[in-house]
């Protein structure tokens, strides 16, 4: 942008985009669409897409990675170089990638039973191939379902979802734009059967009040996200059950 | 030591040995479907569906300065990445000889038939645009360098061109397009023994001796690569020239078809 | 039929099954499955092979080593075979069917009684699914077999030898039972399709 001044992102009560604060962006999540992969799913999310797959649990190597106890868990999130709406991107992983790419691993490693397969990897795969704000949310939202269609047992499925504050309202779902300039960023990852909070990262400035505002609000968003996973994970057997009753 | 993959491919030698290929003809693409602007971001973009084998296609312009001995003209720059997604082979990390390689080529192909006018992609002294092409495989079945191209070239010719005003790249609102002389597909055959297949898939290239790609347009022959260790007689690269010329009609009216929708 | 998801409750009271957990006195679903409630258990649509001892594998000899051969069973842990216990000499490359023996420390499966097949063609499946493949009472492979006249070897790892009849055929009927196996009628549908293709000859 060549102008430094913030601009307005609440506009007669509404945000840019027209939606209100509590209002996700559109999802939509198909589950099973890349096949060489051990599970995966392809997901929409306002204007992000991005694809997840799972690779094993296969054989850890280097050997040297091995835990004899449980499968070591990878993640790797990447964005494509034609990803932003700016300009081009260096290919391979930034700074930024790594550190999403661990937060992300830590929220499967919570929920994967990898007590059942010592001695293994389980890749996980995020690729950005568009990006508008939200993409870690959105990247470990789809590696769930992914995970989920290749039978890797689990003890739950997690979405994410980042909130925020723009002025003194908190708000769900921060596109790229309310990303760049909100008050508050929190993007957070739940297990929705426990409740237990996955992921939890924040920049900017909160009150404890905020915070607790900004959990509210992300569980009851959850309840929607959790919905669009599930069905995802249903869809491609209802469809040819449908077919032949 | 032989793959898996070789290995649960060697009933596949048989049955060409004998002259059989399941499924489809020698000679024959499987199924192919492309779609344009799959990335909004991105100022051009496809996808394309070859087979299981999916690439998608990124192009984004960006203010670069020309090369030295070219003042006058834009640049491109094609990279591919063959991720690790797309296959339990591919692995993590800095582009393999494979994902060099096959950029090279689709960049030869595109770059030798003049499919982008780089001369109008010149500014003001000093500054033009480069043409960022980046081949993303998403599925790996075989033939990326034909689905790559293919992909390539459908984004191209519907690829936004960003303006540049007052020191700013303007990237929304009425912009105009890149500029596209030609089109440029590619054929890539895959000899197996001593039989020649088209567009190979995963399965028939893990038993395949010798990979041969042939990009064309309507005139010339564009570019050309043997890959792997093994060999073709000048008999068998005339042939499949020939084929190519035949062959690529049909890609080549995938591409205008977008272009009539 | 209800699809259950991982991390939904499936029984009030702690039982265990296969692909479950169990957490506070209540059993969870771990996987993507369906909940048989009459016979208490879940079936998995998308799962991985947990080997038992007895089960029929088909596998792939990936290395020799001096005492072992390791084979390739398109599972998270690779199989291994004795080499003193081994019936003809194998080399890298040759399929055979084994029995489970064991699973030893590393969780590498122990295999015996291995026989050598020879030409034919693999094709992996989703090992949640052989058991359709199979049918209960062997009904499925048995109708298999007769309508394409291949010989068949499925191993409870997803991996299926077949040599001889039409193996295109059998290849396409096994990926359609793959594709439908959680749905009824679906033995009937498979013998209409070979019966179809009989006619077509």
């Amino acid at each position: 942008m060549s102008s430094q001044e913030k601009p307005k992102l609440i506009v007669d009560g509404k945000r840019l985009d027209g939606r209100g604060f509590d209002e996700l962006r559109p999802i939509k999540i198909e589950a099973g669409v890349l096949k060489n992969a051990d599970g995966s799913a392809y997901l929409e999310w306002g204007k992000n897409k991005i694809f997840a797959a799972v690779y094993g649990p296969r054989e850890a190597l280097p050997k040297h990675t091995a835990d004899p106890e449980k499968a070591v868990i990878k993640c790797r999130y990447s964005m494509a170089p034609f990803s932003s709406l700016e300009e081009h991107g260096r290919s391979g992983p930034n700074r930024r990638a790594i550190e999403i790419s661990k937060v992300t691993k830590e929220v499967f490693e919570n929920v994967i039973m990898s007590e059942n397969f010592p001695g293994t990897e389980i890749n996980i795969f995020i690729e950005v191939v568009q990006s508008d704000g939200g993409t870690r949310a959105a990247g470990i939202t789809a590696a769930a379902v992914a995970l989920a269609t290749s039978g890797i047992p689990m003890r739950d499925l997690p979405y994410a979802v980042s909130a925020g504050k723009i002025g003194d309202h908190i708000v769900i779902d921060l596109n790229k734009i309310e990303d760049n300039y909100s008050d508050a960023d929190v993007p957070i990852a739940v297990s929705p059967r426990t409740g237990d909070i996955l992921l939890l990262q924040m920049d900017g400035s909160l009150t404890k009040d905020e915070f607790k505002e900004v959990i509210a609000k992300v569980k009851k968003a959850g309840q929607i996200i959790s919905k669009v996973q599930r069905d995802a994970l249903k869809a491609p057997y209802e469809r040819i059950s449908n077919k032949y009753k | 030591m032989q793959s898996v993959n070789s290995i649960k491919s060697t009933y596949i030698k048989e049955l060409l040995n004998n002259g059989v290929r399941s499924g489809r003809g020698f000679f024959e693409y499987r199924n192919i479907s492309v779609v344009r602007d799959i990335i909004p971001n991105a100022e051009g973009s496809a996808q394309v569906d070859l087979g299981s084998t999916k690439v998608l296609v990124g192009v984004k312009l960006d203010i670069d300065e020309p090369m030295p001995d070219k003042p006058n003209e834009g640049n491109i720059i094609t990279s591919a990445e063959l991720l690790p997604l797309a296959s339990a082979d591919f692995d993590i990390g800095p582009p393999s000889p494979e994902a060099i390689e096959l950029a090279r080529v689709v960049d030869r192909g595109i770059r030798a038939a003049n499919v982008i006018d780089t001369g109008s992609l010149f500014i003001e002294e000093g500054k033009v645009w480069s043409v960022f092409i980046d081949i993303y495989i998403m599925n790996y079945d075989g033939n990326l360098f034909d689905a790559s191209t293919l992909a390539s070239v459908a984004a191209l010719t519907n690829t936004r061109m960003p303006k540049y005003e007052d020191g700013n790249v303007i990237r929304e609102g009425k912009l105009g397009k890149l500029k596209v002389n030609n089109i440029v597909t590619s054929c890539t055959y895959a000899k197996v023994g001593k039989s020649i297949m088209l567009d190979p898939d995963g399965d028939e290239e893990s038993v395949m001796d010798a990979r041969l790609t042939i990009a064309n347009d309507e005139t010339y022959i564009r570019a050309m690569q043997k890959g792997l260790s093994g060999s073709f007689k000048e008999h068998e690269v005339n042939e499949l020239i020939e084929t190519s010329f035949e062959k690529s009609k049909d890609l080549r009216a995938i591409i205008n078809k977008l272009n009539s929708d | 039929m209800e699809i259950v998801i991982p991390g939904d409750m499936i029984l009030d009271k702690p039982i265990h099954m296969e692909n479950t957990f169990i957490e506070d006195n209540k059993t969870y679903a771990a996987v993507l499955g369906i909940f048989d409630k009459e016979k208490k258990v879940l079936i998995p649509l998308e799962g991985l092979w947990y080997p038992k001892h007895g089960e029929l594998v088909v596998g792939i000899i990936i290395e020799e080593r001096l005492n072992s051969y390791v084979v390739d069973l398109n599972a998270p842990y690779k199989g291994i075979l004795v080499a003193k216990y081994v019936r003809d000499k194998l080399s890298v490359g040759d399929i055979i069917e084994a029995t489970v023996k064991e699973l030893d420390e590393t969780k590498t499966v122990v295999l015996m009684r291995e026989r050598k097949l020879y030409g034919g063609k693999i094709i992996d499946v989703k090992p949640s699914k052989v058991p359709r493949i199979i049918g209960r009472n062997n009904t499925m492979i048995k109708q298999l077999t007769e309508g394409t006249k291949s010989t068949i070897i499925v191993g409870m790892n997803g991996r299926i030898w077949i040599k001889g009849g039409d193996v295109a055929l059998t290849t396409k009927a096994i990926l359609r039972i793959q594709e439908e196996a959680h749905t009824s009628g679906l033995t009937d549908r498979i013998r209409e399709m070979l019966e179809k293709s009989k006619k077509a000859e």
